[in-house]
C-alpha cells in the first residue's frame, strides 16, 4: 500500500469497456488540467524520487532516458523561474506521455518484497 | 598387507561411460560411492570464443544470477538452505559452472543449472550492480600479479587470436559490453555441444533429471538458443615481450608451442622432466634445472594442453632480476638439451614416472576430474585418463628429442614483466629472435 507507485484504480478501470470509455475523457482532461505536460514533464516525472527503492529504479534507466529526464527537469525549473507554461508546441503531447520509469520501479518493489520473504521464511524440510 | 589388497580391489573406480542426452548435452557421471555429489556443465563459452573482449568473462560472472525461473537472490538463498555450493570458473576454451551438494539435493542443483543453460535472463541492471564490479576487481586483482600477467602475455603472442584472448576483461573496456553480446555468447556455446559432468551421481539419473529440467524451462521462456562457433584452428606465432610493472615480484616466461596433437605425451614428460619442484619439501631435487635455478627464484613449469595447440614453458618468479636472467638461461639450455637428446635413460624414465604421476593424481580431485575430463567428453570419447597414462609411458628418448627439436626449431615465446632496466632481452639468454 504504501508503495512508491500509490494505490491505483486504473487496472480496474481500463479492463471494464464501459468504465473506460465514461472515465478516459474525465482522465485526459484531467491529465491536461494538472500542468505537468505545460511545462514539459511526463508523468513519471512526478513520482516522488526521495526513497531508496526509487533512487534504485532510477539507476537503472538507460542512458539516454537519464539525460532526457534531467533536460525535461531543467526545462521546466526555467519555465517555473520566467512563470510561464512553454509554447505550446513544446508540450508534452499525450502519446509521448509513457511510463518510462513505472517497469523499474515495480521491478524494485518486487525484489525488496522478495527479499522480506527469504528474510522471514520458515524451513521444514519435506 | 593382505588388508590393503582387499582394500584396493574392493575401490576399483568404475570410469564414466558418455551418454547422449536429448538438447546436445554429452553427460558422464562416476559414482565412487562419497558423501558429496558434484555436478558440472562445461560451456565452449572461454575467451577463445569471444565475439568482444572481456564477455566471456562477464558470461562467468553472470552466471547463477536471475533466469525465468527464479531470481538471483532466491537461488543464493535457496542454495543456502541445501546446504550446497555453486562455482563458475573459466578457462580459455570452456566456461565450468559448478554445483557441490549432499546427496540427495540434486533434482534441485541441476535444475539450478538447467535454468542457467536454458532461460538466463541477462538484464542490464544485474550487468552494472553486481557482474561489472566484480568483473573489475577481478581484473584488478590479476593485473597486480606479474606471473599471471605474464601467461596472459604469452597466450597473446603464442596464438594471437583465438587462444590468444585475455581472460580478464579490460576493466576500462567492460562498459562496451551489452547483455546482447553477452546472451549471443551464451546462445552460441548452448547451441554447440555441451558436457555435463557428474561425481557422485549415477549417469542415467544426471541424464534425465537434466532432460527433464532443460525441457521444461525451454518451453516455459521458448528463446530460441541458436547458432553455434566457427573458432578458427589455432596457428602458433610466437614472439618476445618485455612490459614494465611495479608490482611485487618479476616473472619470466619463456616457453615454445606447438600445434601438434601427436606430440602432447611427449611435451607432458617434458614438461614433468623440466619442471624444477622437488618431490620432497625443502630438498633439491634431480631435475635438471633443480640445481641451476638460483636461490632466490621459484620456478615451475608450464604445461597448457588446449585442443588444438599446447604452450609448454617456464615461470620464472623472483625479486631479483639478475638471478632471473641466470634462471632463464638455465630453463633455455634445459631445452636445447632435451631437444640434443641429452636426457638420460634414467632422467627420461623419472619424467615419465612423474607425468603419469600427476596425471593420475590430478583426475582425483573435481577441478582436475572436470579439466582432464572435460574435453574428452565434448570429443564423445570416453572419459578415463588410461590411454593418456598409455601415451605417456611410450615416450622413448628419441621421440622426446625429437619433439623437443621442432619445439627448439619453431619460434620461441617469452615474456618478462618487471624492472626493464634490468631484465634481460630473448636474445641475451639465448634465444633465437
Amino acid at each position: 500500500m504504501s508503495g512508491p507507485l500509490g494505490p491505483s484504480l486504473a487496472p480496474y478501470v481500463r479492463s471494464s469497456r464501459t468504465l473506460s470509455k465514461w472515465l478516459k475523457p474525465v482522465a485526459t482532461w484531467y491529465a491536461n488540467l494538472s500542468g505537468y505536460r505545460k511545462v514539459g514533464l511526463v508523468y513519471d516525472d512526478l513520482l516522488v524520487e526521495e526513497r531508496p527503492d526509487v533512487q534504485r529504479a532510477l539507476s537503472r534507466l538507460t542512458p539516454r532516458e537519464a539525460y532526457d529526464r534531467a533536460y525535461r527537469f531543467k526545462r521546466a525549473s526555467h519555465a517555473s523561474v520566467l512563470h510561464k507554461d512553454l509554447p505550446q508546441s513544446e508540450w508534452t503531447k499525450p502519446e509521448e506521455d509513457v511510463r518510462y520509469l513505472k517497469p523499474h520501479v515495480l521491478e524494485v518493489v518486487k525484489e525488496d518484497q522478495e527479499r522480506h520473504v527469504w528474510d522471514t521464511i520458515n524451513v521444514a524440510r519435506k | 598387507m593382505l588388508r590393503a589388497t582387499r582394500l584396493v580391489t574392493a575401490s576399483k573406480r568404475g570410469f564414466a561411460t558418455v551418454v547422449d542426452a536429448s538438447p546436445g548435452f554429452k553427460v558422464a557421471s562416476v559414482d565412487n560411492g562419497q558423501p558429496t555429489s558434484s555436478v558440472t556443465v562445461l560451456l565452449k563459452a572461454g575467451s577463445r570464443y569471444e565475439s568482444k573482449p572481456g564477455v566471456a568473462h562477464i558470461l562467468s560472472s553472470f552466471a547463477f544470477k536471475s533466469t525465468g525461473k527464479r531470481s538471483a537472490l532466491g537461488t543464493v538463498r535457496e542454495a543456502e538452505l541445501y546446504g550446497g555450493v555453486l562455482s563458475s570458473s573459466r578457462c580459455r576454451e570452456h566456461l565450468a559452472l559448478t554445483a557441490e551438494f549432499l546427496r540427495g539435493d540434486e533434482a534441485y542443483f541441476v535444475d539450478v543449472l538447467a535454468s542457467f543453460l536454458a532461460s538466463p535472463k541477462f538484464t542490464r541492471h544485474e550487468l552494472s550492480e553486481y557482474v561489472l564490479p566484480a568483473v573489475h576487481s577481478e581484473s584488478s586483482a590479476a593485473a597486480q600479479s606479474a606471473p599471471t600477467y605474464a601467461l596472459e602475455l604469452a597466450h597473446a603472442l603464442a596464438f594471437r587470436n583465438g587462444l590468444g584472448h585475455a581472460l580478464y576483461a579490460d576493466p576500462h573496456a567492460a562498459g562496451n559490453i551489452t547483455t546482447e553480446d553477452v546472451r549471443d555468447l551464451h546462445a552460441r556455446a548452448v547451441g554447440s555441444p555441451v558436457a555435463v559432468l557428474g561425481t557422485g551421481i549415477s549417469t542415467e539419473s544426471l541424464a534425465k533429471l537434466l532432460e527433464s529440467s532443460f525441457s521444461a524451462h525451454k518451453t516455459a521462456s521458448a528463446t530460441p538458443a541458436s547458432g553455434t562457433h566457427a573458432a578458427p584452428a589455432t596457428a602458433y606465432h610466437g614472439g618476445a615481450s618485455r612490459v614494465a610493472s611495479a608490482h611485487g615480484p618479476q616473472a619470466v616466461f619463456v616457453g615454445f608451442g606447438s600445434t601438434a596433437s601427436a606430440s602432447v605425451p611427449a611435451l607432458h614428460a617434458l614438461a614433468a622432466h623440466l619442471n624444477p619442484a622437488p618431490a620432497l619439501k625443502w630438498a633439491t631435487g634431480a631435475a635438471p634445472l633443480a640445481s641451476a635455478i638460483p636461490a632466490g627464484v621459484s620456478a615451475q613449469s608450464v604445461l597448457l594442453p588446449y585442443s588444438d595447440a599446447t604452450l609448454v614453458g617456464v615461470l620464472l618468479e623472483g625479486a631479483d632480476a639478475g638471478a632471473l636472467t641466470e634462471g632463464a638461461k638455465a630453463v633455455v639450455g634445459a631445452f636445447k638439451d632435451a631437444a640434443a637428446g641429452k636426457v638420460g635413460k634414467e632422467e627420461l624414465g623419472r619424467a615419465v614416472a612423474r607425468a603419469k604421476f600427476q596425471l593420475a593424481a590430478g583426475v582425483e580431485g573435481r577441478e582436475g576430474y572436470v579439466g582432464a575430463f572435460g574435453p574428452k567428453v565434448l570429443r564423445g570419447e570416453a572419459a578415463n585418463v588410461q590411454a593418456a597414462l598409455e601415451g605417456v609411458q611410450g615416450v622413448s628418448g628419441t621421440s622426446l628429442a625429437q619433439v623437443a627439436a621442432n619445439l627448439v626449431k619453431g619460434k620461441s615465446t617469452y615474456v618478462a614483466v618487471g624492472d626493464l632496466h634490468t631484465l634481460p632481452y630473448a636474445d641475451e639468454i639465448g634465444l633465437s629472435a
